[in-house]
């Protein structure tokens, strides 16, 4: 078997991860960007699967499909006067931005073909062993770095739920089938 | 079948990163910078989840529950920030958002 077939699962993942990650970044329409988030995702649960991190497959369908992208999705819809594509949708610092880019892009490049890559010998281990692992690591060695996570996490979602919520009481929503009949109005 | 090199997926992780850091810098509308903010933290999962496999450790996959788990709070932080500023303001532009500039 040469190379490239072995290599295949990957390229193929790889481009859909790409590909789609430049469509959110080029395209117009917020709302398609929010949209081609989906196959990017996907394309790194896919990796995931490559690379044999099995639990982080279901975890990335679960968190970023599940809830990340619906959450960003909810809040394009809450807030509608920028979903007009015709609106210039990047602002005016772009060629020095681009030439940065290139020479982050240049650096990372560097870094990675100046290091001595050996084969890695490591044996990876069958799928519930290494949750289990994980798992137990999660409430033994790592238990206060998870407890102080969701702590955060609590203080983050109460938070938000403090932002958003308006100052004031919202406006009766209007009714107009219930206001069109004269004689069910309220007193 | 020999495995892919972890270089290749480091790579790609670098290329991911690079993407979403064109994004976050060049564009209007918070809620794509926060797009490419997730898409900049998907790439640093991977190379998490490749070093780990690389070396064998489990501590790789460790760090990704703590990302995932900030991603999470930094989504639903931001979203309401921008709610917010949506209600009073009634715009998201960025580069109309500079009352701290003053």
């Amino acid at each position: 078997m040469n190379s490239i077939d072995s290599h295949l699962p990957f390229l193929i993942m790889s481009a859909l991860t790409l590909g789609s990650a430049l469509v959110v970044v080029r395209v117009r329409n917020i709302v398609h960007a929010g949209f081609w988030l989906l196959p990017c995702f996907l394309g790194v649960a896919g990796l995931y699967a490559l690379l044999q991190a099995h639990f982080f497959v279901v975890v990335q369908v679960l968190i970023y499909v599940g809830a990340i992208l619906v959450l960003m999705l909810f809040a394009l819809m809450l807030t509608q006067d920028v979903m007009n594509p015709n609106k210039p949708q990047t602002n005016r610092m772009s060629l020095p931005i681009g030439v940065f880019c290139i020479v982050f892009a240049a650096g990372v490049a560097a870094i990675l073909t100046g290091h001595q890559w050996v084969n890695s010998n490591a044996v990876i281990l069958p799928a519930n062993v290494q949750t289990r692992q994980l798992g137990q690591a999660l409430i033994g060695e790592y238990a206060l770095p998870f407890e102080i996570a969701s702590v955060l996490l609590l203080a983050a979602l109460v938070g938000a739920i403090v932002l958003a919520k308006s100052e004031k009481e919202p406006a009766p929503l209007p009714l107009p089938t219930l206001a069109a009949l004269p004689d069910s109005k309220p007193e | 079948m020999p495995a892919v090199p972890t270089s290749y997926y480091l790579g790609l992780s670098g290329v991911l990163f690079t993407i979403g850091m064109i994004g976050v810098l060049i564009k209007r509308n918070p809620i794509v910078i926060f797009m490419c903010i997730e898409l900049m933290l998907n790439a640093v999962n991977l190379s998490f989840i490749a070093s780990g496999r690389h070396f064998g450790h489990m501590a790789g996959q460790m760090m990704v529950i703590f990302v995932m788990a900030i991603a999470a709070a930094e989504v639903a932080i931001g979203l309401g920030i921008i709610v917010a500023i949506f209600r009073t303001k009634e715009t998201i532009n960025i580069d109309e958002i500079n009352l701290l500039k003053y």
